[in-house]
């Protein structure tokens, strides 16, 4: 029940994502490419948001045990 | 056909080939470069998990995806205003919390992260090359912002 109540939790978000984005390119909010170019705008937000991109590619293709 | 004629005709393919020849070794490079790439991401997932080797591949292969991406940066277009931006910001931060309280409580089948799901979808050594590409195309453009 708790596995299930996760993965609804994140479909919800998913979803909403797909929404929001939908809402976006009828004029209701902003695209998720405009709210990431507003973000990265500051210097240090943009460094940080490149330094976690870095550090999820080490974790996701580095810390893993395949087998 | 007059002269004049056949001489217009000859300079206006000769310019056009020589378009054409100057596309197509553009297309061909480009489609080196990807090859390379993804020979790279073949290479770089197929190493040691948890080693140096399998570090420096990724991290190298990312911070070379993110620098030539910063050198061919965007125009800087004037920034979306806040109350236009705000739902994604609330949406990034209830992703955030759904990942934390997932992360924070055990057993990790009961509650499974986001990392651990993505493990489950790259199983095959194809999975993770793919991912791999469209984790330095997104670095990429990540930096051209």
């Amino acid at each position: 029940m708790t596995r299930t109540l996760t993965l609804l939790g994140y479909a919800v978000v998913a979803a909403a994502a797909i929404g929001l984005e939908v809402a976006a390119r009828r004029g209701m909010c902003a695209t998720f490419g405009q709210a990431l170019s507003a973000a990265v705008h500051r210097r240090p937000v943009r460094l940080l948001l490149i330094a976690g991109w870095l550090w999820l590619g080490w974790h996701v293709f580095v810390r893993v045990d395949w087998q | 056909m007059h002269d004049h004629e056949r001489v217009g005709d000859g300079s206006v393919d000769h310019g056009a080939a020589t378009t054409g020849a100057a596309s197509g070794r553009r297309g061909l490079g480009r489609a080196l470069g990807w090859a390379a790439v993804c020979g790279y991401a073949w290479w770089a997932v197929g190493l040691a998990p948890f080693s140096s080797a399998a570090s420096l591949a990724v991290v190298l292969a990312g911070g070379t995806a993110a620098v030539l991406g910063s050198r061919a940066r965007r125009p800087a277009a004037s920034p979306a205003d806040r109350r236009r931006t705000a739902p994604w910001l609330v949406l990034v931060a209830a992703g955030a919390a759904v990942q934390l309280a997932a992360y924070l409580q055990h057993p990790r089948d009961d509650h499974p992260t986001l990392s651990s799901l993505t493990n489950a979808l790259l199983d095959s050594h194809v999975a993770r090359a793919a991912a791999f590409v469209a984790w330095l195309v997104a670095a990429a453009e990540l930096a051209r912002r």
